[in-house]
């Protein structure tokens, strides 16, 4: 949702519109986080499987926010593209 | 470590490669893994998966901080904004079948990926800005 809004309407170029992007999900998911976890009288969290993923995504994470730069701005827009478009069918077929 | 254990940890590293990279939270990649990866039933995953987004963007954060590639006032009104709308939504969300909103979001994910491919063939081939 916040990419569209700054690349579509704003004109914000790719590469700040992915950075911007995932700095704002941050306070979301900090807020989100509570919600879901006092929401429920059991908590559905697996800490255990969230450490592992937690372990390879902080790495992916550093290399992916690196690589960023590197990537010119019409090859982002290409993989956003496809990323999006993927994730986009999976919802529709398999909601 | 089990074959579970190397899913997981592959599976998040992929997701935060995809954060890093294009700005996504993680989820739409941490969920299918454990789901589909490891068998976990998907309330289990869904808040799972919102305790693993909080460290990964935060270590994308910090790197695109760190690489000036945060346009910071941008950052701080969406990110102030989406905190509003994340409550407002999960409202909104209780009221409605996950199918129908799970269908909703994948319509529009498919047609922001044609707008953007649409501008990405229409601007000429350029060097990194």
């Amino acid at each position: 949702m916040l990419i569209p809004l700054q690349v579509l309407w704003a004109k914000v170029p790719q590469r700040h519109a992915n950075a911007n992007s995932i700095v704002a999900i941050l306070p979301i998911a900090v807020a989100a986080l509570p919600i879901y976890y006092f929401r429920t009288r059991t908590p559905q969290i697996d800490f255990r499987v969230g450490a592992l993923l937690i372990a390879g995504s902080v790495v992916g994470a550093y290399l992916g926010a690196r690589l960023l730069k590197q990537i010119p701005e019409r090859q982002l827009k290409l993989i956003v593209m496809v990323v999006l478009g993927v994730i986009g069918i999976k919802e529709l077929l398999i909601p | 470590m089990s074959w579970r254990d190397v899913i997981l940890v592959l599976g998040g590293f992929a997701a935060g490669f995809l954060s890093g990279t294009i700005g996504i939270g993680g989820g739409a990649l941490f969920v299918p893994t454990m789901t589909i990866g490891i068998g976990l039933p998907q309330p289990v995953a869904q808040g799972t998966s919102l305790v693993a987004i909080v460290p990964t963007s935060l270590v994308s954060s910090v790197t695109h901080f760190w690489h000036r590639n945060v346009q910071p006032e941008a950052a701080f009104w969406m990110g102030g904004g989406g905190v509003v709308g994340a409550v407002l939504g999960a409202l909104v969300a209780v009221e409605v079948p996950g199918p129908i909103l799970a269908r909703v979001w994948g319509g529009f994910l498919l047609f922001t990926a044609y707008r953007i491919g649409a501008q990405a063939f229409r601007q000429p081939s350029q060097k990194v800005g």
